[in-house]
């Protein structure tokens, strides 16, 4: 009989209308990492809520060292000693790091803080397990790493052994990836027991110990790494084979459709400028790609190209014309098309009907208004047109309110209707973000379309594997600057690293710099 | 220099109320619940504290103590006054503006209602006098006596009291750590175990009592203790929310943005006193408007970089992490 | 709005009633009316305990025993219900209405007593001068909205304070509008009052018609044109609305220029309507009182669900229970109490729909229980287990 230190036994969770988990069961053994694999959607995050106790199950029963336990709210969790590193950092940006540490366990007499005592703990941790931090800095002043390592001393801090990290690679560059997988191997091999979840495949094998398998709420079963592959685990997850990469003929490029000079924006949060002196063209026929670490201003660079925020200097032009202080409406009527980072903040009205967000950004045409009243067939037919057409999938067609889409199928709207435009050039933020297998691949292939119909994409991405797979050519953004330009046939997944984390830098550029 | 003395003595009692109710918006809304009911805390907390001088005043009391205690009923008036706020806002997850709004409509009708039927008037009048001529030695300094310690109420002092209580609960404590968790990030509060609804609840009621005490504040400083259901505390609950972003949700801050408006306003109630102010000729009606085109002015400048709770506002949804 | 029901061609389905939005919101503006007037009848109870009832009575009743009056009255807060419900829509909350109601009723005056126009064109001048006047009061929060970053409720606020003291000092300031010795303003020639529409015992007027048309022509600007798709999608979501090329900071000001002008002509109507004694119009008393019209207006539009054809209908209702409050003074209760009940009725208001849904999940289980045919609904089911993931991304940002 094995020992395990955690036990989750036919565990049901349902939400309104949907069974997020549907009795599954999960044993962790002591100092063991167990990853936990499955797609966006396939409860992972549900399954972990529960053991952390943000949420209860209806059915089924957790067990430590073999007793039933309640857990009931997360500082039940924190009793039984488990801690978890969200995917969103739970971080309050203007606390210092030691303030979000001590949140919740505030070290006090009679109410009155005792940070002194606490920073020292602090201190004391960071350098056991080399997670270098300034206690006394404000969390929206440091990296995304950086906050990380606060999340995993706000667990060390509470002494917990049982950790959970909920998708901890997902923000970080290729070398910061190889760390936290140090960090919890060394964790492993001190006795603390560690739930890795995640969904890329290279990381559970390079990792992990063993492996449950989730798809759709039901759990695929758990298998030990060493006797599996990455096949086997992808075909447990999606249920079929994956094929890893995109297809795409050769580069056929033609004029340039883009045009970038010496762009400069200011940032809203900080004094230095967001974006510094970027030029580059997008040509017809090409995918470029913008990669690099979030945060290193890719949001503010897009907010500026599409017309969302102010330019400080710099010009842009699109098909010949400088669209620098161009409206936004402008922009879109030479042929930009738009696919925000932020579906929800940007790509919809929630709370208007699919058909009045697929003509958002066309109600005005003459196709779809007669002096200011709309056509509400035309807006209909259309509607019906492109559901027909990109296979948008919703309970009343176009009648249905946005916000009761799936994620998958509110993406292929806005996809649907940016496309459709036949824009001359699609600017696309992690388009993929947040998806399932079958929903990525199908917009990879329509942005590999508007390439081979020789329109240009400017596709921004944190996505590694979407980088390398989906690009012609590669700019990495570090700080503001374009700091490197790859070839996605030659270059390697390290090398893109070092140039996102800031560790290495073109010569060509710097001699561009020069020469301003 | 008397028309300096003048002015101090007399912005004191007006910057009081201004400074506790802005501190009550700002633990509002450091919790993450915007108070638009100030106004309507203000006045509910005054009306009782008033009516109980009301009944108390023939007793023989000395002023000080009925003071003392009417501010305890008026402290104890807003917080319940203020659980209509957390309930609707936080509890039923309402629309906190429109909430405020009906609380702010609600206290007017019942001061007039009862003093209509049982006072025959539109408010409540006490003859209670709070005045302090002159502190007993305080007075005597040179100066400052005259300045801080003469023509004065106690509520300055009281005040300035609940102001260091403010600036320690905000930065010396686990609660307002908490407190401030909840209004910036919930969903992180909640993940370490704290209860983000007790807290805004908490939040709310420590603004009830500041409110009601500084609705109370109001009557003694400013209407002589009188409280009138037509004219209420004059959009001192906006004026103190218009401080509070002034003051950027810092006590300190807020407690020199409250000097300043108070500073404005008993500048333009004393124009009749100041010879050149008098000689402009300029129509009073002018001189009132002062304090509410001041706020717009401030805000005009201000608004553009400032930096409100973030979670402000929203009501915290537990399924939505 | 109510579309769902003509899509279903069943001849009765109430699981689709109980789900439209429209009944939602019916049920919850009913829920808050009940509530309001059950702690106004707890108020009275306690009050004067032994003529509650019949008070009572007055307030719910008395109404229809002066329908031209409750009309009469409705005017002026149809129309700042109208200008809240307009703003909200478009995610503006206008509390500022009293003070461009105010403003309205002074630039009507001003016209009235001050320029001198043949005929009818008198009277419809000094409407439409009430019009800008409200606009003008409702630009300048909208200006602090769009360019300032200044929150509309804070500037509205201060702007009825600063309106009301600049119109108490004009009016004041003039000797043909103001009668010192009454403390109110002259009455109005009565070319310029606007024309009664000849119901006996009561002056109401061409005002209630012209009021009820603007809001059905809010209702199509808002439902079926591009520029009511433009502002709600304002309202909805303004940062997508920015993305689609829409021009954010315009549709704010141009909003609160309409709110404006809507409540500009509440006061208008207000106060060009003649008044009971023959000859005589509504006069304005310089009191240095926030006009309770704005506030009424916001009663009036969230128990109308901001909807335009809804605050028609809730202006003749509050009108009804105020014309009642009136009466109720007959057994000794004074007409604050009206007050009293429609705030606790916005109260309610505000979180009605929940306790509304919960009511029409009630229904629900009742009748819906036996249908499990219902294809739509595992449909969502299925989409609904990517959105939660969804959601958990955004939730977390």
């Amino acid at each position: 009989m094995e020992n395990y230190i955690i036990e989750m036994l036919n565990i049901t969770k349902k939400f309104p209308g949907i069974i997020a988990n549907d009795n599954i069961t999960l044993k962790l053994k002591k100092g063991e990492i167990h990853a936990l694999l499955g797609e966006n959607g396939a409860g992972k995050s549900t399954l972990m809520s529960v053991l952390f106790g943000l949420y209860q199950a209806e059915e089924g029963e957790i067990r430590k060292n073999g007793q039933v336990v309640k857990i009931n709210n997360p500082n039940d969790a924190n009793e039984l000693g488990i801690g978890m590193v969200h995917q969103h950092f739970k971080l309050v940006e203007i606390f210092t790091v030691l303030e979000n540490i001590i949140l919740g366990v505030e070290p006090n007499t009679a109410g009155f803080l005792k940070k002194k005592e606490a920073r020292e703990k602090v201190i004391n941790l960071s350098e056991k397990y080399g997670l270098r931090v300034d206690p006394d800095e404000l969390i929206e002043d440091i990296t995304v790493g950086m906050q990380q390592r606060v999340e995993i001393l706000k667990m060390l801090y509470r002494d917990n052994e049982i950790l959970i990290f909920d998708e901890p690679t997902a923000v970080l560059t290729p070398q910061e990836i190889k760390e936290i997988l140090q960090i919890m191997r060394d964790f492993a091999e001190e006795g603390k027991s560690i739930l890795f979840i995640t969904h890329k495949l290279n990381e559970i094998m390079e990792v992990a110990d063993r492996c449950t398998v989730l798809r759709k709420g039901k759990c695929m079963g758990t298998v030990n790494i060493n006797e599996t592959s990455k096949e086997e685990l992808s075909r447990m997850m999606v249920g079929r084979n994956i094929t890893f990469s995109v297809h795409k003929d050769e580069v056929k490029t033609g004029d340039v459709t883009l045009s970038v000079k010496n762009l400069t924006v200011a940032s809203k949060t900080h004094k230095n400028n967001a974006v510094k002196n970027v030029s580059f063209d997008v040509r017809g026929g090409e995918i470029l790609c913008i990669a690099g670490i979030d945060g290193n201003g890719q949001t503010e660079f897009v907010n500026a190209l599409t017309g969302l925020d102010k330019v400080s200097s710099g010009a842009i032009k699109l098909c010949g014309e400088d669209i620098t202080k161009s409206s936004i409406r402008r922009r879109s009527i030479l042929g930009m098309s738009h696919i925000p980072e932020d579906r929800h903040k940007y790509g919809l009205v929630l709370d208007y009907k699919l058909g009045q967000n697929l003509v958002l950004q066309r109600y005005w045409q003459k196709d779809f208004q007669k002096s200011g009243f709309i056509k509400f067939d035309a807006v209909r037919e259309y509607a019906e047109k492109l559901i027909d057409e990109f296979d948008i999938r919703s309970s009343q067609g176009p009648d249905t309110i946005a916000r009761s889409m799936s994620g998958g199928n509110q993406q292929k709207a806005i996809v649907a209707r940016e496309i459709d435009k036949e824009p001359e050039l699609l600017v696309a933020v992690q388009p993929t973000r947040g998806l399932d297998v079958g929903a990525i691949e199908y917009v990879h292939k329509q942005l590999v379309a508007r390439r081979d119909a020789g329109k240009a994409v400017l596709l921004v991405s944190l996505e590694l594997d979407e980088v390398m797979d989906v690009s012609d050519r590669i700019l990495v953004m570090y700080e503001g600057e374009i700091v490197g330009e790859l070839d996605p046939k030659i270059a390697t997944v390290e090398e893109l690293g070092l140039y996102m984390s800031g560790a290495k830098r073109d010569v060509v550029k710097e001699i561009n710099d020069g020469g301003k | 220099m008397d028309t300096v003395y003048y002015l101090i003595q007399n912005m004191l009692p007006v910057a009081m109320p201004l400074l506790l109710v802005a501190l009550g918006g700002m633990f509002s809304e450091i919790g993450g619940i915007v108070n638009i009911a100030l106004e309507g805390i203000m006045l509910f907390g005054a009306f009782f504290a008033t009516l109980f001088v009301y009944f108390v005043q023939d007793l023989g009391l000395s002023p000080q103590t009925v003071l003392l205690l009417g501010m305890l009923i008026a402290a104890a008036a807003g917080l319940i006054y203020s659980l209509l706020l957390s309930f609707a806002a936080v509890t039923m997850k309402a629309d906190q503006v429109i909430t405020g709004t009906s609380l702010n409509m609600l206290i007017p009708a019942v001061i007039l209602l009862v003093s209509k039927m049982f006072f025959m008037s539109d408010g409540i009048t006490t003859n209670m006098n709070f005045y302090i001529k002159e502190f007993p030695v305080l007075g005597k300094i040179p100066i400052l006596g005259k300045m801080f310690f003469q023509r004065t109420y106690l509520t300055v002092f009281i005040s300035l009291v609940f102001l260091i209580i403010a600036i320690i609960i905000f930065y010396k404590t686990k609660f307002g750590l908490r407190l401030r968790a909840c209004g910036e990030h919930p969903q992180a509060a909640d993940s370490v175990g704290i209860n983000v609804t007790k807290m805004r609840y908490l939040g709310t009621s420590l603004s009830g009592i500041f409110g009601g005490i500084g609705g109370f504040f109001y009557c003694v400083g400013v209407m002589d203790g009188n409280v009138n259901g037509h004219t209420g505390v004059a959009g001192f609950g906006f004026l103190a929310l218009a401080v509070m972003i002034f003051g950027q949700w810092k006590p300190i801050k807020i407690f020199f943005a409250s000097l300043f408006f108070a500073f404005l306003r008993t500048l333009a109630y004393s124009v009749s006193l100041i010879p050149f102010l008098y000689n402009l000729g300029i129509n009073q009606n002018y001189y009132k408007m002062m304090p509410y085109l001041a706020t717009m002015i401030v805000l005009a400048f201000t608004s553009k970089k400032s930096r409100a709770p973030k979670a402000e506002g929203v009501p915290y949804d537990k399924a939505q992490r | 709005m109510g579309e769902n029901n003509q899509v279903v061609k069943n001849k009765f389905n109430l699981k689709r009633i109980t789900h439209s939005k429209g009944f939602s919101s019916l049920t919850s503006a009913l829920i808050a009316i009940l509530l309001g007037l059950l702690f106004g009848l707890i108020v009275m109870i306690f009050a004067k305990p032994d003529s509650a009832w019949a008070g009572f009575k007055f307030i719910v009743l008395g109404g229809f025993k002066r329908i031209g009056d409750v009309f009469y009255f409705a005017t002026p807060i149809l129309m700042t219900g109208l200008s809240v419900g307009f703003a909200y829509k478009i995610g503006l909350f206008n509390i500022g209405a009293s003070g461009q109601y105010t403003m309205g009723m002074f630039f009507a005056l001003y016209v009235g007593f001050m320029f001198d126009l043949p005929g009818n064109s008198h009277w419809i001048v000094a409407v439409l001068a009430g019009m800008l006047g409200g606009m003008l009061w409702g630009f300048i929060p909208g200006f602090f909205k769009a360019f300032l970053n200044v929150n509309e409720v804070i500037t509205s606020i201060m702007f009825n304070y600063i309106g009301m003291y600049l119109v108490d000092m004009w009016v004041q300031g003039s000797s043909v509008m103001y009668v010192a010795t009454k403390t109110r303003t002259n009455y109005l020639p009565t070319d310029v009052q606007i024309p009664s529409l000849g119901i006996k015992g009561s002056n109401v007027n061409y005002g209630i018609v012209l009021a009820i048309a603007i809001g059905i022509i809010l209702y199509i600007v808002l439902e079926k044109t591009t520029f009511g798709y433009e502002l709600k999608a304002t309202g909805y979501n303004k940062f997508a609305s920015e993305y689609a090329g829409m021009k954010g900071k315009r549709n704010t000001i141009i909003t609160m220029l309409i709110a404006g002008g809507l409540a500009g002509l509440g006061g208008a109507f207000a106060i060009l309507a003649p008044s009971g004694i023959a000859g005589s119009s509504m006069t304005y008393e310089p009191i240095n009182i926030i006009a309770p019209a704005g506030f009424n207006g916001i009663a009036v539009a969230l128990l109308g669900n901001s909807h335009p054809i809804g605050t028609i209908f809730s202006s003749i209702f509050i009108s009804h229970i105020q014309r009642g409050g009136t009466l109720a003074s007959l057994v000794g209760f004074k007409p604050e109490i009206i007050d009293v009940v429609i705030s606790v009725i916005i109260y309610f208001s505000a979180f009605a729909a929940i306790v509304s849904t919960a009511f029409g999940g009630i229904i629900k289980k009742f009748v819906g229980k036996k249908k499990i045919d219902d294809n739509s609904k595992h449909n969502i089911n299925e989409d609904s287990l990517v959105e939660k993931s969804d959601n958990n991304i955004k939730g977390a940002e």
